[in-house]
């Protein structure tokens, strides 16, 4: 071999690394993404609203009378996402589960609604989102009224594409990604969006903590990151605030003093770090131990996992996050939810995904019902536009996460959302923010 | 800094120093783990592109030992006190580089050795699957969702050191007490305050006052903290980084020791020369590719051992892709081949990446690192310190 020749393979394989690194850090899914469309009004028509979204234009799903009704999930049981796919098909077969015990069936493992058996089938995304379509596409081959994920954005996006084609409805679990819900009039989702939790995390910062100058750090690699630093910064310098710094990082970083440095220079007031736990706990030792011990550290719902706890040490201990509900609190549907999942997988949600997951299905379940009320008095055969009709006009649903009402709202609830912090003992409740208070300027 | 590009008013010198020191600690370990992909190339002409997963698995054997010694997650959620030693740290660090030593030496033994005879190609595509198969084979029984992370408490060296540079003037320091005996003042009345309300956020309306007033105080401390700031210079080191570049240092002293004041060290740089003939003068080939892997692995165990438990960097079996990346673009970038060269080279990246973040041109990092290679590939294709002589084969 000569010279010229080892050359040439050294380029090439240092183009494949280049191309290896790249891949790495863009094959990381998001589970909840930035974004800020405003959504627009929906049009009343009397006691029921229709959306201005555009709707589904195929033939519906239709179940005949006395026929099995199912109702499919994607869940990300696999992969990446799995701590909060897991808990999202544990809360949804734990909701089945609860639904079937309390129809006064006689059968406590069916649940049977007039006469309809209602079967939760379950399809794996495995936290990636071409695959995540596979899953939908062979729910639909099995025949499903409606559909039911995903814990992130970006699989929840190819998922809704099915939906739609196919005239389904779809409940998301934990995408947050504010334009998700302009696809069409089949999607709706139980939990808030981006354009609120940054918002949120400003309101808090500035009003409640007093802080005036915030930095922050944002995951480049992750739209959820950037979609949420966004926010956060529009809302702080709405309400007089100042972003005096902002430093970047990629998803899979270990080292980051040298943006910590920068940082310091500007001496904030507070830190926002609105990347995910991975990062956000190594992030915080090291700003820490950087020197900046005194400023609070805030950040999104991508925090939410009790690792954050072991990477982060005790540098995390106080930070505040925003989430969408906490197992401290004291509403009865917590409690009660709690004990339920306590009883049957014998330890706490590690996620809020079991809580959304629980949630949506009862949501479904919920609509289903109504769908098959409203066929019965019009004497048809029920079918998914009806069950998506029924979504539409959900008003005050009691979940677990807060309540949901859907009438009007283009598929994107009015949900609370919760500033959490972060202690040794777990997530302790600070405030709760009702979205209409916060999104008005 | 917020949209487009940085103005060069905005650099802070200030921190330029403490920068650069950022820069060597990082580099430092690139430099570590790029010995090994430089140690192997030299001496089999082969990329080992398991290297990287090496390092993966040294990571989840410093978890295992930590767990071993009660710094599990159980422990900590109920407010352990247990705390590390010197001791425990030898000890995670020794078995890390052990295990992952053997790891290395296993796999030479049953992918690459079968492969010498064979086109090199064929033994560079033998490596990836290697790699391929540790990160989805290891995902299968190692833990890795939630992706865990070893407990800052066993390092017993937490906290930091500061050198000053610069001092402040004496006025602005005055004025920072100042500021802080009244913020500490309001501090108090609101501490006081809270005893009476029935949370910290939901305030009656004396006690939103008080707290207005604290927060004011607290912006007024946060501005001559500001100016003191801009006048002091000053490095901060934390402790556990400098433990880390200590150790890597040593290592990297201790390989150049072996490699050129023993026998074996002379029989590897023969093996780097040429391989037949070094195989040919009665040198025992196999038993010096073995010490490779061995070295080159167990410093990946190090480098590993000492990320994972000095920065608290959460693990899965895919957590070795881009430290491998990047320790191997440094190795190029030193002269693949060359041993002074892979610590140059490492040294070299984390300087560069460091500065790019200093200039604030932080989401173009990556994107730095990569330009620098193609540069030096292009005027150097050897890299810095590597051998422009022709190859004989």
């Amino acid at each position: 071999m000569t010279h010229t020749t080892q050359k040439w393979s050294l380029g090439f394989v240092a183009a494949f690394a280049a191309v290896a690194l790249s891949a790495c850090n863009s094959s990381t899914p998001a589970p909840t993404d930035g974004g800020t469309t405003p959504s627009g009004g929906g049009t009343t028509k009397g006691g029921t609203t229709t959306s201005a979204r555009p709707a589904p234009t195929k033939a519906p799903f239709t179940v005949k009378e006395g026929e099995v009704i199912r109702i499919g999930l994607v869940a990300s049981r696999q992969g990446e996402l799995r701590p909060w796919g897991e808990d999202s098909s544990n809360g949804a077969a734990l909701a089945m589960a609860e639904l079937a015990a309390d129809t006064a069936d006689g059968d406590p493992n069916k649940l049977i609604i007039e006469g309809h058996e209602i079967q939760l089938v379950v399809q794996d995304s495995n936290s990636d989102p071409v695959q995540g379509k596979n899953a939908a596409e062979q729910l639909v081959n099995q025949g499903v009224i409606g559909l039911i994920g995903e814990v992130a954005s970006g699989i929840t996006a190819t998922i809704s594409d099915v939906a739609f084609s196919n005239s389904l409805p779809l409940v998301a679990v934990g995408a947050t990604r504010t334009d998700l819900s302009a696809k069409g009039s089949h999607f709706f989702r139980v939990c808030y969006t981006d354009a609120l939790q940054g918002p949120v995390m400003a309101k808090f910062a500035y009003e409640d903590l007093g802080l005036r100058k915030m930095a922050m750090f944002t995951d480049k690699a992750q739209p959820y990151s950037t979609g949420l630093s966004e926010s956060f910064s529009a809302k702080f310098k709405e309400l007089g605030g100042e972003i005096v710094d902002e430093q970047f990082y990629q998803t899979k970083d270990t080292q980051f003093a040298g943006p910590i440095a920068n940082t310091k220079a500007k001496n904030p007031d507070g830190i926002f770090l609105s990347g995910y736990f991975n990062e956000v706990g190594p992030l915080a030792r090291q700003i820490r131990e950087a020197g900046m011990t005194t400023q609070p550290l805030l950040g999104g719902d991508g925090w939410d996992s009790d690792q954050l706890l072991t990477s982060g040490g005790d540098a995390i201990v106080g930070g505040y996050f925003c989430n969408h509900y906490n197992s401290l609190e004291d509403r009865p549907e917590v409690k009660t939810f709690l004990d339920a999942w306590k009883k049957k997988y014998n330890a706490n949600p590690g996620t809020t995904m079991g809580a959304l997951g629980y949630d949506s299905t009862k949501l479904m379940v919920d609509a289903v019902k109504r769908a098959i009320m409203e066929a019965k008095a019009a004497n048809k055969p029920v079918d998914s536009l009806m069950v998506i009709n029924a979504l539409e006009n959900t008003e005050n649903f009691p979940g677990v996460s807060g309540a949901i009402t859907l009438k009007g709202r283009n598929g994107d609830p009015a949900k609370r959302a919760l500033v959490v912090e972060v202690t040794k003992e777990g997530q302790k409740f600070a405030k709760a923010f009702e979205a209409d208070a916060v999104m008005a300027k | 800094m917020m949209s487009g590009l940085p103005l060069w008013a905005d650099l802070s010198f200030s921190v330029l120093p403490q920068q650069l020191v950022n820069g060597l600690l990082l580099g430092a370990i690139y430099a570590l783990i790029a010995l090994g992909y430089t140690m192997v190339y030299g001496v089999l002409r082969l990329i080992n592109f398991a290297h990287g997963e090496v390092y993966m698995l040294g990571g989840y054997v410093a978890l295992f030992i930590s767990w071993q010694f009660g710094f599990t997650q159980d422990a900590l959620m109920q407010n352990s006190t247990r705390e590390g030693s010197l001791l425990l740290l030898g000890l995670m660090l020794i078995a890390s580089m052990l295990i992952c030593g053997f790891i290395g030496l296993l796999i030479e033994f049953l992918a690459y050795r079968p492969m010498r005879s064979q086109p090199r190609i064929a033994a560079l595509i033998t490596a990836i699957g290697v790699s391929l198969l540790l990160q989805y084979a290891g995902a299968l029984f190692l833990p890795n969702s939630p992706p865990p992370s070893i407990s800052e408490k066993v390092n017993p060296y937490r906290g930091e050191w500061r050198i000053t540079l610069s001092q402040p003037s004496g006025e602005s320091v005055a004025a920072l007490a100042a500021a802080k005996a009244t913020l500490d003042q309001r501090t108090r009345e609101f501490d006081e305050q809270i005893k009476q309300e029935r949370s910290k956020f939901d305030l009656s309306p004396a006690g939103v006052a008080i707290r207005d007033e604290k927060n004011r105080a607290d912006q007024e401390f946060n501005k001559a903290q500001t100016v003191v700031n801009a006048q002091r210079s000053e490095i901060v080191l934390p402790r556990g980084q400098v433990v880390m570049f200590i150790t890597s240092i040593l290592l990297m002293l201790g390989l150049n020791l072996l490699v050129n004041f023993t026998k074996m060290g002379r029989a590897m740089r023969a093996a780097s020369h040429d391989f037949d003939t070094a195989s040919l003068m009665g040198i025992n080939v196999n038993k010096v590719v073995t010490l490779t892997f061995f070295i080159g692995s167990a410093l990946a165990g190090a480098g590993a051992m000492m990320n994972t438990t000095f920065l608290g960097t959460p693990m899965t079996t895919f957590s070795g892709v881009q430290p491998g990346v990047k320790a191997f673009v440094a190795a190029v970038l030193g002269g693949i081949g060359s041993i002074p060269g892979a610590v140059l080279g490492g040294l070299l990246m984390g300087m560069a990446e460091t500065l790019v973040v200093w200039l604030g041109y932080g989401s173009y990092r990556d994107a730095v690192a990569f330009v620098i290679l193609i540069l030096v590939l292009l005027f150097r294709p050897g890299g810095i310190m590597g051998s422009a002589a022709v190859e004989k084969v």
